[in-house]
């Protein structure tokens, strides 16, 4: 199933780069929005890099479900012997790769414009990074799956995913803005945790309650 | 004696207000077929989704292979083929990708061999490389059949499966409709007017006003056939 | 529901309510160091058990709901939810009135300003998905699972947020209140306003819960009689 979606993903090939690069703008807004330029922050840093985070999980759940709307794909899906768990598995990790490859175009981008620094603290950037589009993927797969089918439809996703997201928002910010301060990861413990435990119960959740907001009747 | 496909008990379905079906009583034994022609919004498609599981019958039951419609175990669902309105298929894959996914999703022990054969068998296999983005509306009919008979399902579920076909689209999925009858499958096609097919010996329904009933004998369909579908019953 | 109880539900409210608002503003003594405003703290904290257990009412009914698919455990959730956002509303403005004179600004990001302000985001996400959608028994299972996902949530918020912030005074260690009040005469207060507000939104709840009750009952009988009239038109 991912290989399909990986396929379907490439061959729509513009539209993939422009959500990326939409993104990345968010980032360039906020340098503008803060001026970066002129103060060297890491918190700032830190904020910028997971609004557009944020940003980009949103785009990438939406795509992986969309693309079975065309030609009422994903009627052909429920039908088959797939169970809806594993279909769950499968648009969470094309949702993630989505926002993987957003997340390292935009910590890139974080450095160059927030006068920072490539060095350790990117890479222990790395971890908390995975957890929070883990933890973000996992959620908005699950809820676009609802919101995709309303009337409210797109506008509704941000609305239900942020105030859940929240936590896991929180400690990733934190997290991250200490990483790039030089603070070893075993001292963010805490931070950690909390990630932790929002991605083991959001996997879980959504594993579990797929199923009733995939099917029709 | 074996089991029924399928069996239906007092089936009714309403959407909102208004009673799409009612008391509707069916049996399909392996190997039989049946027509269910109708107007549109008879109710022939949502009977077919109901079979298929894809909504859940207000009242009355359905039962394919034994099993209630609502929660049919996987590898029962492995056994039913469904055509419907829309293709399922993926218009930026090609014929041959959309095939050997539904080959894979359907666990075929060959995807691809099986793909390759029934890009043959419909008559594709000149485009099997084109996306389906490209195809034409009979094209794309062909396609879907391909994919809903790919895995030899024993219960064919077909939603006007003649629609858009020009003559050879036609014989095509007749002859494909005849084969499955032939290995044991069980057929329901839905269709505005008794399709003329050749070889084939179905029983016949009509829906109207919810109600489901045996047809009337073939031949005065022919004939009133077309009048009733004018009249939009 | 018995509406007799609802009614007695209705009085008991009543009565309460007007001893509990007695107790505030004539029983109890101000607090000696932030005087008037802390008799908020009388209301909040009964509003805050509320809005929570609200919204534990939605999750549970939710559970409930993809499990048994009884109309009425939607309905029970829908109501849960309504009447917790009318109360969480309420928690944010009493809070909101707390702060101002304690703090002199109108909102302020502590632990459990911000809890609230996310349980009511929550509440206004699920609230705007069921508006914008027709009552399909699809759409009450998206709002079941939105229940779900939102209440085990909660206990996260809570524990990031204390993480975040903590400036909220040690009057309230824990939503139960109780530490670090001296006199016997504010816990009086506090458990009487308590009991107040959890019988006003017990009713509340009933009432509205009782509507879409019956709204339900309606629409599955206008379906009985379609059929019935559709079948009696046949037999003409």
């Amino acid at each position: 199933m991912l290989r399909k979606d990986l396929r379907l993903e490439l061959r729509s090939g513009e539209s993939t780069l422009a959500l990326l690069a939409l993104s990345m703008l968010v980032l360039v807004v906020l340098v503008f929005a803060l001026d970066a330029g002129r103060v060297r922050s890491v918190d700032v840093a830190a904020g910028a890099l997971w609004v557009a985070m944020v940003f980009a999980g949103m785009l990438g759940a939406n795509r992986a479900l969309l693309a079975e709307r065309d030609n009422g794909a994903i009627r052909g899906l429920l039908l088959s012997p797939l169970d809806p768990g594993t279909l769950y598995a499968a648009k969470l990790a094309a949702a993630l790769i989505f926002m993987a490859v957003a997340e390292v175009g935009a910590v890139i981008l974080m450095v160059l414009f927030f006068n920072l620094e490539f060095d350790v603290s990117i890479a222990r950037l790395a971890p908390i990074l995975a957890l929070g589009a883990i933890g973000f993927s996992a959620l908005a797969t699950l809820l676009s799956a609802i919101t995709g089918r309303t009337r409210g439809g797109d506008m509704l996703l941000p609305i239900l995913a942020v105030p859940i997201f929240v936590p896991a928002l929180i400690a990733g910010v934190k997290a991250s803005a200490a990483a790039l301060a030089g603070v070893p990861l075993d001292s963010m413990g805490q931070w950690l945790k909390i990630m932790v435990a929002f991605d083991v119960l959001f996997v879980t959740a959504g594993y579990l309650l797929f199923e009733h907001v995939v099917g029709e009747n | 004696m074996s089991a029924p496909v399928v069996e239906t008990h007092r089936l009714a379905k309403t959407y909102g207000l208004s009673p799409v079906l009612r008391e509707v009583e069916l049996r399909l034994m392996p190997g039989a077929g049946a027509y269910v022609i109708g107007g549109n919004g008879a109710g022939k498609s949502t009977l077919l989704r109901i079979l298929a599981g894809l909504e859940a019958p207000s009242d009355g039951y359905a039962l394919v292979f034994g099993q209630d419609t609502r929660k049919v175990a996987a590898r029962y669902r492995r056994r039913i083929g469904v055509m419907a309105h829309q293709s399922f298929l993926y218009p930026n894959l090609t014929a041959r990708e959309n095939l050997e996914f539904y080959g894979e999703l359907y666990s075929l022990p060959d995807p691809r061999a099986s793909a390759e054969l029934w890009l043959e068998r419909v008559g594709l296999a000149e485009v099997a490389d084109s996306r389906e983005r490209t195809f034409s509306r009979g094209m794309e009919q062909r396609l879907s059949a391909a994919r809903a008979m790919l895995p030899e399902p024993a219960l064919l579920l077909l939603d006007e499966p003649f629609a858009s076909l020009d003559h050879d689209g036609v014989e095509i999925i007749a002859s494909l409709i005849r084969s499955a009858i032939e290995r044991g499958a069980a057929v329901i096609a839905t269709a505005h007017a008794i399709p003329e097919i050749e070889g084939v010996d179905f029983a016949a329904y009509e829906i109207s006003h919810g109600r489901m009933q045996p047809h009337l004998h073939k031949e005065e369909v022919r004939r009133g056939g077309r009048i009733r579908s004018l009249l939009g019953r | 529901m018995n509406s007799a109880i609802r009614n007695g539900l209705g009085y008991v409210t009543l009565a309460l309510m007007i001893v509990a608002l007695f107790m505030v503003f004539d029983y109890v003594p101000p607090e000696a160091e932030q005087g008037i405003a802390q008799l908020i703290f009388y209301f909040h904290v009964p509003l805050a058990w509320v809005a929570f257990a609200s919204f534990g009412i939605v999750a549970i009914a939710g559970i409930f709901y993809l499990w048994l698919g009884d109309k009425l455990w939607d309905d029970l959730g829908y109501a849960a939810a309504e009447t917790g956002m009318v109360f969480c509303t309420l928690m944010i403005v009493a809070g909101s009135i707390w702060a101002k004179p304690i703090w002199g600004t109108w909102w302020t990001w502590d632990s459990r300003l911000t809890t609230t302000f996310i349980l009511w985001l929550m509440y206004g996400g699920y609230l705007m998905l069921r508006a914008s959608a027709d009552d399909t028994p699809q759409v009450a299972r998206f709002g079941a699972v939105i229940g779900v996902v939102a209440a085990l949530d909660v206990p996260i918020v809570i524990a990031s947020v204390r993480l975040w912030r903590t400036i909220h005074p040690a009057v309230l260690v824990t939503k139960q209140g109780g530490h670090g009040l001296e006199d016997p005469r504010m816990v009086a207060t506090l458990l009487v306003c308590l009991a107040a507000f959890t019988v006003l939104w017990a009713w509340l709840l009933m009432l509205r819960f009782t509507q879409l009750r019956t709204r339900s009952r309606m629409s599955a009988l206008a379906v009985r009689i379609a059929f019935a009239d559709a079948a009696l038109s046949d037999s003409k």
